[in-house]
C-alpha cells in the first residue's frame, strides 16, 4: 500500500492488527434488516396472492380429474396407436371403471367432464353405466358398440385419450374457441360454440370506446382546472374527487337508478315530452350502460393524472408561441397538445387496464350484450364450475393485463420526464 | 418533558466531569494535559463500496484525550467518510478502531459514547429543543429528576435558557447550531464529532460560533474531531490539523507546522495560498539546511525539507505573504526583478501578481501600506525572500 | 400555475371549453347527488315522484333509514363489514409499514420486482385475485368464514399503506435515524420516539385507504362468503341490486356517500398535517 509522508509509522502496529472482513465489501448488515422487514408481508402475499395465482395456473393446464376417477383406462389407453379402435383390454378397463364410479357415485362427474369435449357422450355414458351388469366379458369392444355406435368412434376416443391426462391444454383451447376434431388437429369450433374469441373482442371493444370517452371529456376539464383560480380549482376537484371516493357499488346504483326505463332520465324526457311513455330509451342492462357507467367510474383516473402532468407544463410555452404570433387553435395543436401526449397516453392506457379487467359494473348493469371476460370468468367458477376453464380465462387475462402494463410503465416514465416539467 | 420545573438537585449526584477537568487544565495552556497513550486509535482503516475502488486508504491516526483534532480537506477526500466509520453508520473494510482500550469497530452506533453533530444539525422537528437534548438521557434510563437538571444546565451552557419549549423550526440557525451542539454533549461522551456544523452560517455566526465551541472545548475538557472543509477555521480552532487528500491522511501536526513546514505538495497547495514552483536541486543538502535549486534559468535558495540528492525534481513552496517587496541591501539574500501584472486591493492587503520563472501568477502579499500606493501592472519590482521561507518538498 | 390566462383566449373557444366542462362535471356528480333525495322518498320508486318533485313534505320520509337500522341482515352486514375492515386495516397497515421501511434499502437485490409483487393486487383484475384466492382457500377450510375475508382484504389494502408510508419515507431525512442512534437509542427506541411520529400521517392516509377498500370490496366477498350470516355491506347490497331491490338500498347508498366524504375531508387533513410536520426540519 501507498506508504504516506505522514502516516504514522507504527511497526508494533502490525502484530496486532485484526481485519475487520477480507478486501470485498461485506453483506450490508442492513440489508438483512430490511429482509426481516420485509418477511412477514412477503409470507403473507405468497398465501394470500402467490399461491392463489399458481394454483390458477395451476388448474388451467392441471385436471387429474378423469385420471384418478378412470384409473384402469388411463394407463391402458396410453397403449393405444391412435389409428383404429383401443383393443378389447382398454374396452374392459373402460368397464371396470365405470362400474366402480356407478358404485363411489361419481359416474355422474365422469360423464359430465367427458361430455365438455365430446358431445352428447353424457346420456351415452350414463345408459352404458346403468346395463353394465350384463356385460359379456369375452368381446367388451362389441358389447359397448352394441350398446352405443358413438363408442366405436375414433373422435370419442381420441378425447377420452385427451381427457385421462392430467396436464391438458383443452382449458386454453376451449379458451380461445378451438378444439380438436375427429382426425386430432387443432380446429375452430363449431359457431354456435364459439363465444371467448368474441367475448375477449368484446371487452378490449368496451374498453377502448369507454377509453375514448374517458379522453374526450376529461382533457378539457383537466385543461380548466389548470386554468381556474386555485380558490375555484378546490372545489372543481372536490366535484372530481368525490365520486372517485365513493363506493363503486353506489355509483352503480346511482346509474341504474338514472338510467332504468323507469328511472329518473327517461321519466325526464317523458315529462318534457321528448319521448312518449312506449318509446321509453333502454339505456341499462346492455353495452350501453356498461359503457356509461364504467365511463362515470373511470373519469377521474384519467383526470388526476392528466391534470399533474398539465399542471408541470411551464405557462411560458404557450406564452411564447402566442407571443410569436400563432392563434391560439394553432399555439395549441402544435405546442400545448404535444407536451401533454405522454400524459394523454398513459392516464388513457390506466383507464383501459382498469376497464379490461371489470367486473362490477358489466355483473349488475350490462345485461347480457354488455357482459365482459371478467363476468364470464366468473360464470365458470360459480356456475358450470369449470374451474379449469376459468383458470385457463384467467391467466389468459393476466397475460393481456400484463403486456399492456408494461407498456404503461414505459409511458408512465415519459409522461413525467425533465422534458416536459422543463426542470 | 417539562424543563420549566429546575429540580434542586442534591450536587453528589451529579457527576461534575466538567468540574474536575477545569482544575486539571486550570493553567489555560493551549494544549490541554495529555495522556501518553492515545485515546483514539484508528489502525490501518480502509474503506471501499464496490470492492476496487479505495475511498479511505491505509489510514491511522491516533487521537489524545482532550485534544481538539480538525480533518481537513477537500471534498471526496475521505474526511467525512472516516468521520462516519467513527459514528459507526459506516463499516470499514478494513482496520480496527480503538477507544480508551475498548475495540470499537463493531460495535453499533448506538453503543458507542460518542456524539456527534450533524452538518444540517438533525434537530428532531417534532420534539421540543429540551425533548430534543433529553432525548439521548432518556435512551440511557437517567432518571427523570436528572434528565431536567442537566437539560436545565445545558440550556444555560449554551445560553438558551427559557427556549426550551419552542420547536426547532421557531429558531434562528445559529440557535439551532447550539441546540444541535446541547444534545450531542449533555450526556458527557467521550468523543465529540462534529461534521462541519458551521458551514450553513454565515459569516460573522460563524466566526463568533468558532469561538463559542472553543471555549466550550476548554471548559469541558472534550476530545473534538471536527471536520471541515475551510482552512481559516481549521487553523484557527484546532490543536492538530490533519490534511486529507485521495482517502489518505497527507500530514498530522499543529496549525502552525502545517502552515508554514507543509511536508507534501498537496499540503502546501491546499492549505493557505502558495507559490509552488517546479525546480532541480544543484547543490545536495540535509534535511533543515539550506540548498540550491535551479528554477528555469534562475537558481533560488530554499530550505530542503527532507535530504535531497542532487539532480533530484523538487518543489518549492514559497507563501506570498513572505516575500519581501524591494528589499534594503542585505535584508534577504538574493533578489529577482520581476514585473507586476496585476494589482488586487482587498482592504487590509494587496496582492499582486508578477511574472518571474517563467510564469505570470508569482503571487505576492503585503499588508496595504501607505509606501506602497502607486503600484500598477507593468512595473518592474525587486522581490526577495529569506531560504527558510523557501521549502524545497521532493515531489 | 395557468396554461393561458382566460383574457388571451377567443371567446369562442373558452366558450366550448367551458360549456363542455360543466357538462363533464355535472355527469360526474349529479349520479351521487340525485341518490340522496331519492332516499327519502315515501313511494318504494327509484326515481322521483310528482309529491317530491313539489316538494311536498308528505312525499319525503325515512322510512328507507328504518328499514336498514331494523332489519337484522343490515345490521349483521354492518357488523360483519367493520369487523373485516377494522382487522384487515390493522394487518394491512402493520405489514405495509414494515415492508416500507424494508424497500428504503436501495442496496436490497429484487427490490423493484419486490415492490411490483407487493402493488400487484392493484392492478391484478379483481375477479382473477377473487377467483384464485377461492379456489385456495375452499381447500384449507377459509371459505364462509371472516378469517378467509380479513386475510383477503388485507392482500388488497397492503398496496395503499406502502405507497403512501413510502411517500413519506422518501420527504423523510434519514439523517434524523442516525442522529437518534448515535446519541444512544437503539434502533427500535429510534423508530418508535423518531420515525413513526413523523410518517404517521403517511401511515394514517395509508389506513383510510385500506379502510374505504375493504368496506367497498364486494368481489372477493361474493366467492368467499357464500351464507348470508357472513354478509358484508357491498355483499348484501349487491343482492340487492340483482335479486330484489328495495329502496333500503338508496339509503345504505347515501350513508354511504355522507361516510366517504368525512373520511375523504380526513385524508385531505392529514396531508395538511404532513406538511406542517414536515416545515418543523431546519431549513437548509
Amino acid at each position: 500500500m501507498t506508504a504516506t509522508a505522514a502516516s504514522v509509522d507504527r511497526p508494533s502496529v502490525m502484530g496486532r492488527l485484526r481485519p475487520v472482513s477480507a478486501r470485498r465489501p461485506a453483506l450490508h448488515p442492513s440489508s438483512l434488516r430490511s429482509w426481516l422487514l420485509l418477511a412477514p408481508l412477503l409470507i403473507f402475499l405468497s398465501l394470500g396472492f402467490l399461491i392463489p395465482l399458481l394454483r390458477m395456473v395451476q388448474l388451467s393446464v392441471y385436471d387429474p380429474t378423469l385420471r384418478d376417477l378412470l384409473p384402469a383406462t388411463a394407463p391402458a389407453i396410453t397403449s393405444w396407436s391412435g389409428e383404429g379402435l383401443p383393443g378389447d383390454p382398454v374396452y374392459r378397463a373402460l368397464a371396470q371403471d365405470l362400474k366402480a364410479a356407478t358404485e363411489a357415485q361419481t359416474i355422474g362427474i365422469v360423464a359430465t367432464r367427458l361430455n365438455t369435449e365430446i358431445s352428447g357422450i353424457r346420456s351415452v355414458v350414463m345408459r352404458t353405466a346403468r346395463r353394465l351388469d350384463g356385460l359379456a366379458t369375452a368381446a367388451p369392444r362389441d358389447w359397448f358398440t352394441a350398446q352405443d355406435p358413438q363408442w366405436a368412434d375414433i373422435g370419442t376416443w381420441r378425447a377420452i385419450a385427451r381427457l385421462t391426462q392430467a396436464i391438458t391444454p383443452s382449458h386454453y383451447l376451449a379458451a380461445l374457441d378451438l378444439t380438436y376434431d375427429e382426425n386430432g388437429a387443432l380446429a375452430q369450433r363449431e359457431p354456435n360454440r364459439r363465444i371467448h374469441r368474441a367475448l375477449f373482442l368484446r371487452t378490449l371493444a368496451i374498453s377502448a370506446v369507454v377509453t375514448l370517452l374517458c379522453i374526450l371529456l376529461g382533457y378539457p376539464v383537466a385543461c380548466v382546472l389548470t386554468t381556474v383560480r386555485p380558490a375555484l380549482r378546490s372545489y372543481l376537484f372536490l366535484l372530481v374527487l368525490l365520486p372517485f371516493w365513493t363506493s363503486l357499488l353506489v355509483r352503480t346504483t346511482a346509474w341504474i337508478v338514472l338510467l332504468q326505463s323507469q328511472g329518473v332520465i327517461n321519466d325526464a324526457l317523458v315529462g318534457l315530452g321528448l319521448i312518449t311513455n312506449d318509446g321509453r330509451m333502454s339505456l341499462i342492462y346492455n353495452m350501453t350502460g356498461t359503457i356509461v357507467t364504467m365511463t362515470h367510474i373511470l373519469l377521474p383516473f384519467f383526470i388526476l393524472p392528466l391534470y399533474s402532468v398539465m399542471a408541470s407544463i411551464p405557462p411560458s410555452y404557450m406564452q411564447a408561441a402566442l407571443s410569436l404570433g400563432a392563434r391560439p387553435a394553432f399555439a395549441f395543436r402544435r405546442v400545448y397538445l404535444p407536451c401533454t401526449l405522454p400524459g394523454v397516453a398513459a392516464g388513457g392506457l390506466l383507464v383501459f387496464i382498469l376497464a379490461i379487467g371489470y367486473y362490477v359494473t358489466p355483473a349488475l348493469v350490462g345485461g347480457q350484450s354488455g357482459q365482459m371476460i371478467s363476468n364470464v370468468i366468473a360464470f365458470h367458477m360459480q356456475s358450470s364450475l369449470n374451474w379449469g376453464l376459468a383458470s385457463a380465462l384467467g391467466v389468459l387475462l393476466f397475460a393481456l393485463i400484463g403486456v399492456f402494463f408494461m407498456l404503461y410503465s414505459r409511458l408512465a416514465g415519459l409522461a413525467t420526464s425533465d422534458w416536459i416539467s422543463g426542470s | 418533558m417539562e424543563t420549566q420545573e429546575i429540580i434542586a438537585v442534591p450536587a453528589v449526584h451529579v457527576q461534575d466531569r466538567a468540574a474536575s477537568k477545569r482544575r486539571r487544565s486550570a493553567g489555560g495552556d493551549p494544549t490541554p494535559h495529555m495522556a501518553d497513550a492515545p485515546f483514539l486509535s484508528l489502525r490501518e482503516i480502509e474503506k471501499s463500496y464496490d470492492g476496487i475502488n479505495l475511498v479511505v486508504k491505509r489510514l491511522c491516526l491516533d487521537v489524545r484525550r482532550g485534544e481538539f483534532l480538525t480533518l481537513l480537506g477537500p471534498s471526496g477526500s475521505g474526511k467525512t467518510t472516516l468521520l462516519m466509520i467513527l459514528a459507526g453508520f459506516e463499516q470499514p473494510t478494513h482496520g480496527v478502531i480503538e477507544l480508551a482500550g475498548r475495540d470499537l469497530t463493531r460495535t453499533p452506533p448506538f453503543k458507542r459514547d460518542i456524539g456527534m453533530v450533524f452538518q444540517n444539525y438533525a434537530l428532531f422537528p417534532h420534539m421540543t429543543v429540551a425533548e430534543n437534548i433529553a432525548f439521548p438521557l432518556i435512551a440511557r434510563r437517567t432518571p427523570k429528576i436528572e434528565i431536567a437538571a442537566r437539560v436545565a444546565r445545558a440550556l444555560g451552557m449554551i445560553k438558551l435558557e427559557g427556549l426550551g419549549g419552542r420547536r426547532p423550526a421557531q429558531l434562528s440557525g445559529g440557535q439551532q447550531q447550539r441546540v444541535a451542539l446541547a444534545r450531542a454533549l449533555v450526556y458527557e461522551p467521550a468523543i465529540v464529532l462534529m461534521d462541519e456544523p458551521l458551514g450553513a452560517l454565515d459569516k460573522q455566526l460563524r466566526e463568533h460560533m468558532q469561538v463559542e465551541i472553543k471555549n466550550l472545548h476548554h471548559e469541558l475538557g472534550l476530545t473534538v474531531i471536527y471536520v471541515t472543509h475551510d482552512q481559516d477555521e481549521a487553523l484557527a480552532m484546532s490543536d492538530r490539523v490533519a490534511v486529507f487528500s485521495g482517502g489518505i491522511v497527507e500530514q498530522v501536526d499543529i496549525p502552525k507546522r502545517i502552515y508554514e513546514e507543509p511536508q507534501t505538495r498537496f499540503v502546501a497547495g491546499f492549505v493557505g495560498e502558495n507559490n509552488l514552483l517546479t525546480g532541480m536541486v544543484v547543490s545536495a543538502a540535509s534535511a533543515a539546511t539550506p540548498c540550491r535549486v535551479r528554477v528555469g534559468a534562475s537558481e533560488v535558495l530554499a530550505m530542503a525539507a527532507a535530504p535531497l540528492d542532487e539532480g533530484q525534481a523538487v518543489t518549492l513552496v514559497l507563501r506570498p505573504e513572505r516575500i519581501v517587496l524591494a528589499p534594503y541591501p542585505g535584508q534577504v539574500p538574493q533578489t529577482h526583478q520581476a514585473t507586476i501584472t496585476d494589482v488586487s486591493y482587498f482592504g487590509d492587503r494587496v496582492r499582486l501578481r508578477c511574472c518571474l520563472f517563467g510564469r505570470d501568477d508569482f503571487s505576492v502579499k503585503i499588508a496595504n501600506l501607505a509606501a506602497l500606493s502607486g503600484l500598477a501592472a507593468g512595473q518592474q519590482v525587486a522581490l526577495g525572500w529569506l531560504p527558510q521561507d523557501c521549502r524545497a518538498l521532493s515531489v | 400555475m395557468t396554461l393561458l390566462r382566460i383574457e388571451d383566449t377567443r371567446g369562442l373557444w373558452r366558450g366550448l371549453l367551458i360549456a363542455v366542462s360543466t357538462a363533464v362535471f355535472v355527469f360526474l356528480i349529479a349520479p351521487i347527488l340525485v341518490i340522496i333525495p331519492l332516499s327519502f322518498n315515501a313511494e318504494p320508486y327509484f326515481t322521483f315522484t310528482p309529491g317530491m318533485l313539489r316538494l311536498q313534505s308528505q312525499a319525503f320520509s325515512l322510512r328507507w333509514y328504518e328499514g336498514f337500522f331494523q332489519e337484522p341482515r343490515w345490521l349483521v352486514a354492518t357488523g360483519n363489514s367493520l369487523f373485516v375492515a377494522t382487522a384487515s386495516t390493522v394487518l394491512a397497515t402493520m405489514l405495509g409499514t414494515m415492508a416500507a421501511l424494508g424497500l428504503r434499502d436501495e442496496r436490497l437485490p429484487g427490490r423493484r420486482a419486490i415492490r411490483g409483487l407487493i402493488l400487484a393486487p392493484m392492478i391484478v383484475p379483481i375477479i382473477i385475485t377473487a377467483a384464485g384466492t377461492y379456489m385456495v382457500f375452499s381447500v384449507v377450510g377459509l371459505v364462509d368464514s371472516l378469517t378467509g375475508l380479513v386475510i383477503a382484504h388485507t392482500v388488497l389494502g397492503v398496496p395503499f399503506v406502502v405507497v403512501t408510508v413510502s411517500a413519506s419515507l422518501t420527504g423523510f431525512d434519514q439523517t434524523l435515524e442516525r442522529a437518534g442512534l448515535i446519541l444512544g437509542a437503539p434502533p427500535f427506541l429510534v423508530f418508535r420516539r423518531i420515525t413513526l411520529p413523523l410518517i404517521l400521517p403517511g401511515v394514517m392516509a395509508g389506513a383510510v385507504l385500506a379502510f374505504v377498500s375493504s368496506l367497498d370490496e364486494v368481489v372477493v366477498a361474493l366467492f368467499i362468503t357464500p351464507s348470508p350470516q357472513f354478509y358484508t355491506v357491498p355483499r348484501q347490497m349487491w343482492s340487492g341490486l340483482r335479486e330484489q331491490i328495495s329502496p333500503t338500498i338508496l339509503a345504505v347508498a347515501t350513508l354511504w356517500i355522507v361516510l366517504s366524504t368525512c373520511l375523504l375531508v380526513t385524508l385531505l387533513m392529514l396531508r395538511r398535517y404532513a406538511e406542517r410536520l414536515r416545515a418543523g426540519a431546519p431549513a437548509q
